[in-house]
């Protein structure tokens, strides 16, 4: 595998529509097999959701819960199908299991005060400096004339320093949007963004993590948020403009023109 | 060589946004690079491609850009233009036209595409600032023309490329309109950002006994009240569908305080909550 068919791969990915990652991602991966296994883990694709056997909650499946074809639920700290006797499934130490269990629920809370409804999972692992661990939303709203989908995926690395740790976080937002009307057509408006920030943040004990990380995500999901509505969404708007003008040029030109003499005229 | 690789090089070709077919298609080959054919072997999707995105392409030593669609289609990938008289070989994969030939259409509805064209060049000045229209006799149905006109703008260093279709069936023994308007639209600094379009004009009778000028009238309303309907769709969207996936901030428009939020639950402040 070379670095320019990987970059490729994502140049690829960038440009065709983003409602299809997923169906291009395996299609990619059926051309350039050696690629597989870098591209599964570093594209983000819309998240599955499961129901957990034990506690009847639903959780989601990512890369970081998952064990071959099996997926570790939070809700019960168990894998699902069962591995095969003899395996333990990678999973976080008791002390990261807790704080695990503590973000699932703080995150739980949020997921209900920004989403009204949708599926959220938190699951970390150990690092030998520190710990590190993936927050995860998703809320789709029914189908019918519109439809949308709003998918995050937070990854972040939380390192070890005296008295404060050094927080990493990598965000990818992936929205689904669209509606019909008799006069309108069909519109479809989707799209993926991903963003990185780091940040040194005081710590007391495990339970600032969980505030830290909560934190940094919120602000994090906030920005993104007000990205995609006023750039994404405005520039779309603005192309459409740019492509076809609802007043007559002729009369836009001839607005323009007197404008501009005005101002030269003031010049003078 | 397998028609599955096929299938997907001609499913990232149909993909492609505007503008950026060269780069799709540089991908591609960076992504099979011993797979010397795998081009030519999607030729019909390139075709499909540029007779569905109404390609552009300049004639040699012309500086009018003339368009590739299903109803100019000659034999053996050569298209023609009404206006230069003339007809020219089109390669698909690399966008070039050559070998121009003089081509003086046959057709009985000559005089009403003359007496349509200048309506509509009229209408394409006023309302797109770059484009390119023609109209030709269907080929498959005597009494139908075609009535196209794309509408392009790219701006790579800024991330941005865009595309809008018009395609109308204007049938002239009924004197009534059909059509379908697409726009293409790709945002990609930091992300990948898509809006597509696409409006059926459901069959439209044109009054004034099918005056050319009165087809052009009639496609002008079409598209004015399709755009402004499109502009209330991105409010639409922007406050009903994206709100009700996830809001700015909560109802009590403060953010949370993780500190606390262990009591939430136990203290029940979110109303109406699952468990």
């Amino acid at each position: 595998m070379s670095t320019d068919q990987f970059d490729s791969a994502l140049d690829l990915l960038r440009r065709l529509p983003p409602h299809s990652t997923t169906a291009n991602l395996n299609r990619i991966c059926a051309l350039a097999p050696d690629l597989t296994e870098e591209l599964l883990s570093s594209v983000d694709q819309p998240l599955e959701i499961r129901r957990c056997k034990k506690t009847g909650r639903d959780y989601l499946l990512c890369d970081y819960n998952r064990d071959g074809d099996s997926w570790r639920s939070p809700w019960s700290n168990e894998f699902e199908p069962p591995l095969e006797e003899g395996e333990e499934g990678a999973k976080p130490s008791e002390r990261v299991r807790r704080m695990e269990v503590q973000m699932g629920e703080a995150v739980d809370v949020y997921r209900e005060l920004y989403y009204e409804g949708g599926v959220s999972s938190v699951y970390f692992w150990d690092l030998d400096d520190g710990f590190a661990g993936v927050v995860l939303l998703k809320k789709t709203t029914p189908s019918g004339k519109s439809e949308g989908g709003w998918d995050s995926i937070h990854v972040f690395e939380s390192i070890d320093r005296a008295r404060t740790s050094h927080y990493k976080l990598t965000s990818t937002v992936i929205l689904r949007l669209s509606t019909a009307g008799e006069a309108l057509g069909e519109m479809d408006l989707s799209g993926n963004m991903t963003r990185q920030i780091e940040q040194d943040m005081p710590v007391q004990d495990d339970s600032s993590h969980i505030v830290n990380v909560g934190k940094l995500v919120e602000d994090m999901e906030l920005k993104m948020r007000n990205l995609l509505q006023e750039v994404y969404f405005g520039k779309a708007k603005d192309v459409v403009g740019d492509l076809r003008s609802i007043p007559p040029l002729t009369e836009a030109n001839r607005e323009k023109a007197t404008h501009q003499e005005m101002i030269n005229s003031m010049k003078r | 060589m397998t028609s599955k690789n096929v299938a997907a090089v001609s499913a990232f070709i149909e993909g492609a946004p505007p503008g950026e077919l060269a780069d799709v298609v540089n991908d591609i080959k960076a992504l099979t690079p011993e797979d010397r054919n795998i081009l030519e072997s999607a030729r019909p999707a390139f075709k499909k491609y540029n007779e569905e995105q109404l390609t552009t392409v300049k004639l040699p030593g012309s500086s009018n850009s003339v368009l590739i669609s299903q109803y100019n289609a000659l034999d053996n990938e050569r298209y023609y233009d009404v206006e230069s008289q003339s007809s020219f070989a089109f390669d698909h994969v690399t966008q070039k036209a050559s070998d121009v030939r003089s081509h003086v259409l046959e057709s009985q509805h000559k005089d009403l595409i003359t007496s349509l064209t200048r309506p509509l060049t009229t209408h394409a000045r006023e309302h797109y600032p770059t484009s390119t229209h023609a109209i030709f006799p269907v080929p498959s149905s005597p009494s139908t023309l075609a009535i196209l006109l794309t509408s392009s703008k790219y701006s790579p260093s800024n991330f941005w490329n865009g595309r809008l279709r018009t395609i109308y069936l204007y049938n002239a023994s009924t004197s009534t309109l059909t059509g379908t308007l697409k726009c293409d639209v790709h945002y990609y600094e930091d992300g990948n950002v898509r809006l597509t379009t696409k409006k059926e004009v459901a069959e439209t009778s044109i009054g004034g006994g099918g005056a050319a000028g009165e087809v052009i009238r009639v496609i002008a309303r079409i598209e004015k009240a399709w755009q402004e309907e499109l502009n209330r769709g991105f409010g639409r969207l922007s406050e009903g569908e994206f709100k009700s996936l996830r809001r700015q901030l909560p109802v009590t428009r403060q953010k949370v305080e993780w500190e606390k939020v262990g009591s939430y639950r136990a203290g029940k402040e979110i109303g109406g909550g699952r468990r």
